[in-house]
C-alpha cells in the first residue's frame, strides 16, 4: 500500500500497466514510469503510438499468416520473391530470423503455433487448412518446413508432410547437425546422428 | 542445498521467461519434479538444447522447501526422443506416455522400476518395437508397480473367487472382476470376456521389463482391442480422467507401423 501512496494515481497506474508484461517486476516498471516522465514529451508520446498503431494497424498477412499492415504483407507483395519455393514456420518471429539470414528468397506460411495434442492444441487451431489450399492452387515446387527441431516441431512437420504428400511439390526440411565452426570431437551423439542422417551429396 | 543427480525423462516443458523455462522431470532417483531451468533458452546454456519433451538427461537439481521450485542447474543429453521420425502413431505413443507418467507419479516419489520401464517403452516407440504392444505392456506393469493391479481372479469387493472360464463382469471403481451378487451394486460395469482376461493376466504378469516375451505378444495380438479397451475404463478411474492422448494410441496392432 505504502508504495501506491508514494505515486500520483497516474503514475501508479502506468506502474501497474508495465507490472503485467513478461519479466517485468514492480522495481523495474518504476524505473521505466519515471524515465518516461524524465525523457522529451515527444519521446514518451512515440512509445504510446507504437503501442497503439501495432494493436490497431497489425494483423495477420491473408496469404501466409505474417505480420502485416495491410492485406498482404510486404514478402507476399514483393514481386522478386521466388512463388515456387515456400517455407513454412511456427511464429512471425522465426520468420523474422530466417530473413536476417538472407538465405531465402521464396515466400513463408506461418503456422501460428505447433501442434501439441499434450495442451489441446491440434491441427485446427492453427493456419494449416489455408497452407494445404496454398498448396493445392498455386505453383510451388518445394514446401520447405522450417519448424523448430523439437518433438513437436517435428511432430507438426511430419504431419504437415503427410497432408500434402498427394502434391506435386518436394517436401524438404532444415538441416541440422554439428554447428559450423565447430570441431567434431565436440559434438554430442545426437548432433553426430543428425548430421549423418542428413548428409548431403558433393 | 546440496546439489543431487540422476537421470531422467523430460514429461513437460514451459517457456516461464525470455530466458528460462520450468521443466517438469520424470527421474529415477527422486521420482517427478517440477524444476526452473534458469537461462535455458539461451542458445550457450549448460543445457545444451537437452530440455524437449521425453528427451533422456542426466541432471543435476537443487531441491527447495515443499513450495518452491526445484532448481535445474545441468542437463547433459542422452538420448533424444525421435518418434516424430517415424509415424504419428510412434510420436503419439511418446506423447501418451509423457502424460501418463505426470499423471499416475508423485513429486519427490521414487519410482525406480517404473523409470526403467519408461525407457525400455521408449526405446521399444522409438525404435523397430510394436508400440501398441509396449503401451499395453507399459500401463499394464506400471499399474502393477503402483499397486493398482485389477483383481482377475476373486471379486474385486467381497473376495470370493470367479469364473476363469466364462465371460464376467468387470468394475473399475471396485478394482477388477465382480461376482454375481456384488455387480449390482458397482456403478459402472462392463462384461469382460475370458480371452480378455487372460491377456490382461498376461500383461500383469511378474515381469516388470519390455519388451513382453514373444508368447505373450503373440497371444495379445487377436485380442488387442478389447484389452485396450479394458485397461482404458480402468485407468480412468484410476485417474479420476481420461488421459488427452488416450483417443491417440493405435486402434490395431501393427508390427509394420
Ligand atoms: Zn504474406
Ligand atoms: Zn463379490
Amino acid at each position: 500500500m505504502k508504495d501506491q501512496e508514494k505515486h500520483a494515481g497516474a503514475v501508479s497506474n502506468l506502474v501497474d500497466q508495465l507490472c503485467r508484461l513478461p519479466g517485468v517486476g514492480r522495481k523495474s516498471a518504476e524505473r521505466l514510469a519515471f524515465h518516461l516522465l524524465r525523457v522529451p514529451e515527444s519521446e514518451a508520446y512515440a512509445l504510446a503510438d507504437a503501442i497503439r498503431r501495432i494493436r490497431s494497424d497489425v494483423h495477420y498477412c491473408k496469404a501466409c499468416f505474417n505480420l502485416c499492415e495491410d492485406e498482404l504483407c510486404s514478402i507476399c507483395q514483393d514481386p522478386q520473391r521466388d512463388q515456387t519455393r515456400l517455407c513454412v514456420v511456427e511464429q512471425p518471429r522465426d520468420l523474422m530470423s530466417l530473413e536476417q539470414s538472407q538465405a531465402f528468397s521464396g515466400v513463408y506460411h506461418v503456422l501460428l503455433g505447433r501442434i501439441a495434442p499434450l495442451d489441446g492444441i491440434g491441427p485446427d487451431q492453427l493456419t494449416i487448412e489455408p497452407l494445404v489450399d496454398r498448396v493445392r492452387t498455386g505453383n510451388f515446387v518445394e514446401v520447405i518446413m522450417a519448424t523448430n527441431p523439437t518433438v513437436e516441431g517435428d511432430g507438426t512437420a511430419l504431419y504437415l508432410s503427410n497432408q500434402l504428400a498427394e502434391y506435386p511439390v518436394q517436401l524438404t526440411r532444415l538441416a541440422r547437425g554439428i554447428t559450423a565452426g565447430s570441431v567434431l570431437e565436440y559434438a554430442n551423439r545426437e548432433m553426430i546422428a543428425d548430421a549423418l542422417t542428413g548428409r548431403q551429396a558433393l | 542445498m546440496a546439489a543431487e543427480s540422476s537421470v531422467a525423462v523430460v514429461l513437460k516443458t514451459i517457456e516461464f521467461s525470455e530466458t528460462s523455462l520450468i521443466v517438469t522431470l520424470f527421474t529415477r532417483d527422486f521420482g517427478q519434479v517440477t524444476a526452473i531451468a534458469k537461462g535455458a533458452r539461451r542458445p550457450k546454456s549448460s543445457f545444451e538444447g537437452s530440455l524437449d519433451l521425453l528427451a533422456v538427461c542426466r541432471v543435476v537439481l537443487i531441491r527447495k522447501a515443499s513450495d518452491a521450485l526445484d532448481l535445474l542447474t545441468e542437463a547433459k543429453l542422452n538420448r533424444r526422443f525421435r518418434g516424430a521420425d517415424k509415424s504419428l502413431t510412434r510420436l503419439h505413443g511418446g506423447y501418451y506416455l509423457a502424460e501418463m507418467l505426470r499423471l499416475l507419479t508423485e513429486t519427490h516419489d521414487p519410482q525406480p522400476m517404473l523409470y526403467d520401464l519408461t525407457l525400455d517403452a521408449l526405446s521399444q516407440i522409438d525404435g523397430t518395437g510394436n508400440a501398441a504392444l509396449a503401451l499395453l505392456g507399459f500401463d499394464a506393469i506400471a499399474l502393477r508397480l503402483l499397486g493398482h493391479t485389477p483383481t482377475t481372479r476373486t471379486c474385486a469387493d467381497c473376495g470370493v473367487a470367479t469364473q476363469l472360464d466364462r465371460s464376467v463382469p468387470f468394475s473399475p471403481a471396485a478394482g477388477g472382476v465382480v461376482c454375481g451378487s456384488c455387480r449390482i451394486s458397482q456403478p459402472s460395469v462392463f462384461i469382460v470376456r475370458p480371452k480378455t482376461l487372460q491377456c490382461l493376466e498376461r500383461l500383469l504378469d511378474n515381469q516388470t521389463r519390455l519388451p513382453l516375451a514373444t508368447a505373450s505378444a503373440n497371444k495379445i495380438d487377436a485380442n488387442y482391442r478389447d484389452v485396450r479397451v479394458l485397461l482404458n475404463r480402468y485407468i480412468e478411474v484410476i485417474l479420476g480422467k481420461t488421459p488427452r492422448m488416450q483417443s491417440f494410441l493405435p486402434a490395431r496392432m501393427e508390427p509394420s507401423e
